[in-house]
């Protein structure tokens, strides 16, 4: 049993660390800000979950779970907050030079 | 964990570099905030994590959003390249303080002995982490003399007045966030605070913590700038000070030691402090971000 949660653990890290590069690939080759966002929002956010559900089965402990949710909460949160504002600056700024050419 | 450690070494200084040559304002702010976390990361690799959780909380985020909050203000740097006599100036003074720091490192080699020594001494000091036990007890008078700089920081702030643009909300999005956010904020702070006792945490952190989750809902347009009473802010500013300072001289009308506290109550004057001191550098962080005084 434990063997076992610890190879799935390490799988999900795995799976988490790919999501994370594919993510800063996007950043790196995508050609404008919208669609660099929308990679990094939701890639970012899966990977930070693969990556804890994977130290999780790892730590195998209540506490250590709890910190964990705690951050992936966190980072979901933010990382989706932080998206939106981007945005809604960029989209703010683009408007604006619009209006005034 | 070497291979980990070198990575971790040479991004701190790439980001550092980033920060430095970034034309733009927002870009060397965003590459600073980087090279916070990074050095967190390192601090935590030196085995200090006290350090790592103050350097996240205060030199990673509340420093990050003081500087994002000033970058517009703050003209594009030139593109003119600076002149080869400050080139060479700067190159000289960085190699003297490192050749300085690699000196120390080689030149003294036996500089732990305070380990032992708060070892030794830790089952007196009311507390069981190390490091708290040396901040609060040990050597509180430098810890009270600290408070008295970041207090001193804020009255030069509010004297000088400077214009502080005014806080725009942030949209619909941000009042979800910070409801979700503040509670959390909170309930961490008062976690860290309890946990300084034990194991890494304590006022500084705890407060810092704080300040971010008043600053999320300050941006989320839900308080008025106006309205956020300052007056209450900075006397919750000076609390800490004054508490700090009020402990000290009643330690010194109890044992005769300036904050030498009586035996066996020192955990439960330390919490005192520190609780204090947390609501203190919270208080002192938010006016730092919005302005310690209203300008007419």
């Amino acid at each position: 049993m434990t063997a076992l949660l610890h190879s799935a653990g390490l799988v999900l890290m795995i799976a988490g660390t790919a999501f994370l590069a594919v993510a800063a690939l996007g950043v790196w080759r995508l050609p404008d800000l919208l669609s660099r966002l929308h990679v990094l929002t939701k890639a970012d956010t899966a990977g930070v979950a693969l990556i804890a559900l994977g130290a999780a089965c790892l730590a195998q402990s209540f506490t250590a779970t709890l910190s964990l949710l705690l951050c992936t909460l966190l980072v979901a949160l933010s990382g989706a907050t932080t998206g939106h504002l981007i945005a809604r600056d960029h989209l703010d700024f683009a408007s604006s030079q619009e209006d005034s050419p | 964990m070497m291979l980990f450690d070198s990575v971790i070494a040479a991004a701190c200084l790439g980001a550092a570099a980033m920060a430095l040559f970034a034309r733009d304002r927002i870009a060397a702010v965003a590459a600073f905030l980087v090279m916070g976390l990074l050095v967190a990361l390192s601090w935590l690799r030196l085995g200090a994590p006290d350090v790592a959780l103050a350097e996240a909380a205060i030199g990673a985020g509340l420093t990050g959003a003081l500087l994002l909050r000033s970058a517009r203000r703050v003209p594009k740097a030139s593109a003119k390249a600076l002149p080869p006599a400050q080139w060479l100036g700067a190159a000289l003074l960085s190699l003297a303080v490192s050749g300085a720091i690699l000196w120390t490192a080689l030149i003294v080699e036996t500089a732990a002995i305070y380990p032992a020594l708060v070892n030794e001494a830790l089952p007196e000091s009311g507390v069981e982490n190390p490091v708290t036990a040396v901040l609060l007890n040990f050597r509180a008078w430098d810890t009270l003399l600290e408070i008295a700089v970041l207090f001193a920081a804020l009255a030069v702030i509010a004297v000088v007045k400077p214009v502080h643009p005014r806080i725009a909300p942030l949209g619909p999005m941000m009042l979800p966030f910070a409801r979700v956010v503040l509670p959390l904020t909170i309930f961490l702070a008062g976690h860290l605070l309890w946990q300084g006792g034990h194991a890494p945490g304590g006022a500084f952190q705890a407060g810092a913590i704080l300040a971010g989750g008043a600053i999320a809902l300050g941006l989320s347009g839900m308080v008025r700038p106006i309205r956020w009473g300052r007056a209450a802010l900075a006397g919750l500013a000076i609390l800490g000070l004054g508490a700090f300072v009020v402990a000290a001289l009643a330690a010194e009308l109890l044992t005769g030691a300036l904050l030498g506290y009586p035996a066996g109550a020192a955990k439960a004057w330390i919490l005192a402090i520190e609780s204090a001191l947390t609501l203190s550098i919270a208080a002192t962080l938010l006016l730092l971000f919005i302005g310690p005084a209203e300008r007419h």
